[in-house]
């Protein structure tokens, strides 16, 4: 069922790629940059929500640990998703295939963000100049032009490779050998442990070891569904928390400025 | 003592914070980080203060074009308390302000990219992506509403933070320690139990030993633990990632080809649903 896409089409999934790099300047917080929810909004515009949730979803799995700490640039997976959502519903080849395309442009397209962000410490200078010259409004000017080169980075490959990316994907298409197709659904399906495994760097795993198998038991043996277990883990946070805070309740001064010596810091 | 010098009201604050709310980031850049985005938030409130002595006005202004660097949730406590000291001292605080800036960057820093950009962010995309793979919506709207009620939230951080000034610091720092522990507790159970749930690689080799023939998958992994391959291939990741020179994308890539040899060799798979 392969089809076209509409001109309507792309200028709505560039502004949502558009918007999803912006959210983080912003707001910092609607999750747009988040691939599972850029996915669901370019599998609506799409009109195709499923194929849009699950290339989302698979690549949500994939960036889970990953987050912007530091200001660290990451696949830009949101990208990803969008384009390969796109690509999937018209080529009418699948969700695996959609997948396949969404990783690599997503690994490749960080690179834009990268340099939006060096191109706007050339706004900062700027903004230096304007406050030592008491132009405070230029100063603010300043600050909303980095959105240019913000906005521009993902506007422009996304735009460009969902207007011409279609006769090109055709005819990787009618000549990719299996190997390659069947390998990219098997990286799709495989390429989430990475992001669960980058998570576990994060998380105080050693600590919490127990936990993390009294998850992969409710989830291996009992067959209990994602909700269940959160359910579970709820209320075992509360336990702990009550807990802990308990215990801290009582050496903190007077000023509340000194922080206790835990002498219980576990490695 | 010169004049008096104008005090803000609780409509100055809100105007500075309304303002951090749409501009959290605007202007990040390599070298200083958040400071555009701090700048130009706080610049009302810092008019109002010194607007009638441009010099003191541009020497304070100097200090919040400063580097800055934090988590954008818990960026409105500190702006808070930036404003009630500076309210409090005026041109005096110029120390002080920039040494409370760079003191609770840090921490804050530490706790708020925990909580909110890896434990929320792992229980609310574990389970956007367990129902999306299902193609089932709801898990995805769910999180797109927790995330609106966070920014909501935000709201209230910076007039709190303004009207205890420096003392919330010391208490607050605490509860957010042990939440940001006990939360990271619901997350490591959450992910112990995507593992089985969301990686479904399977070995689709089959062991023929004269006319009998013994699916690898069902009659050997399966008894040994379910999902013996995933928790292997979490475990050669997380490995991976522990050594030097390597990072997320590197590991990626490396997941990427490595797929692609084991799919041709038909060591590894998909099941066939």
């Amino acid at each position: 069922m392969a089809s076209n896409i509409s001109v309507i089409q792309i200028i709505l999934l560039t502004i949502l790629a558009t918007l999803c790099a912006l959210d983080a300047y912003l707001f910092a917080g609607f999750q747009l940059s988040k691939p599972i929810i850029a996915g669901f909004l370019a599998g609506i515009i799409m009109g195709d929500m499923e194929t849009g949730l699950i290339v989302g979803a698979t690549l949500q799995l994939m960036v889970l640990g990953i987050g912007t700490f530091g200001g660290a640039s990451i696949p830009d997976f949101a990208s990803g998703a969008i384009i390969g959502t796109a690509l999937g519903v018209v080529s009418g080849k699948g969700i695996e295939f959609a997948i396949g395309v969404s990783v690599p442009v997503g690994l490749l397209l960080v690179q834009l963000d990268i340099l939006a962000r060096f191109i706007a410490i050339y706004f900062t200078h700027r903004a230096d100049k304007h406050v030592e010259r008491g132009e405070y409004n230029k100063m603010s000017m300043d600050a909303w032009l980095t959105l240019i080169p913000y906005g521009l980075s993902r506007a422009l490959p996304v735009g460009l490779s969902l207007a011409f990316g279609n006769s090109v994907v055709k005819l990787v298409l009618d000549y990719a050998p299996d190997w390659l197709m069947g390998g990219l659904k098997l990286a799709g399906a495989v390429l989430p442990v990475v992001g669960i495994a980058i998570l576990l760097h994060y998380l105080p795993v050693k600590k919490f070891a127990p936990y993390l198998i009294v998850g992969y038991f409710l989830a291996a043996y009992l067959k209990i569904p994602m909700m269940g277990i959160a359910i579970v883990g709820l209320i075992a946070a509360m336990i702990y928390y009550k807990n802990i805070s308990n215990k801290v309740a009582q050496p903190v001064g007077f000023d509340g400025n000194e922080n206790d010596e835990d002498e219980d810091e576990e490695e | 003592m010169t004049k008096e010098r104008p005090k803000l009201t609780k409509a100055d604050i809100r105007r500075v914070n309304l303002r951090y709310m749409y501009s959290s980031q605007l202007g990040w850049n390599y070298e200083r980080m958040m400071n555009l985005a701090y700048a130009h938030a706080i610049y009302p409130a810092m008019n109002k203060l010194y607007g009638d002595d441009p010099e003191a006005l541009k020497d304070m202004m100097r200090v919040e074009m400063q580097f800055f660097n934090t988590s954008p949730v818990l960026l409105p406590t500190i702006m808070g308390v930036d404003l009630a000291i500076q309210n409090d001292a005026g041109t005096e605080s110029k120390e002080a302000v920039a040494a409370i800036k760079t003191g609770l960057m840090g921490p804050f820093a530490a706790v708020g990219d925990s909580l909110f950009g890896a434990v929320i962010p792992t229980i609310m995309g574990s389970l956007a992506a367990y129902m999306g793979l299902k193609g089932n919506p709801i898990g995805a709207i769910l999180w797109l509403l927790v995330a609106c009620a966070i920014i909501i939230l935000r709201l209230f951080e910076m007039p709190f933070a303004f009207k205890q000034g420096k003392k919330i610091i010391g208490s607050m720092g605490n509860m957010l320690q042990n939440l940001t522990e006990s939360a990271s507790l619901l997350g490591v159970l959450v992910i112990g139990g995507l593992i089985p749930s969301v990686v479904k690689v399977i070995v689709p080799f089959k062991l023929v030993i004269g006319k009998k023939t013994m699916d690898i998958q069902t009659e050997v992994l399966d008894q040994i633990l379910p999902a013996l391959v995933p928790i292997a291939l979490v475990a050669l990741a997380y490995w991976m990632l522990g050594r030097k020179h390597m990072n997320s994308s590197r590991v990626i890539w490396i997941f990427l080809i490595l797929s692609i040899i084991f799919y041709s060799l038909k060591i590894l798979g998909v099941p066939t649903a």
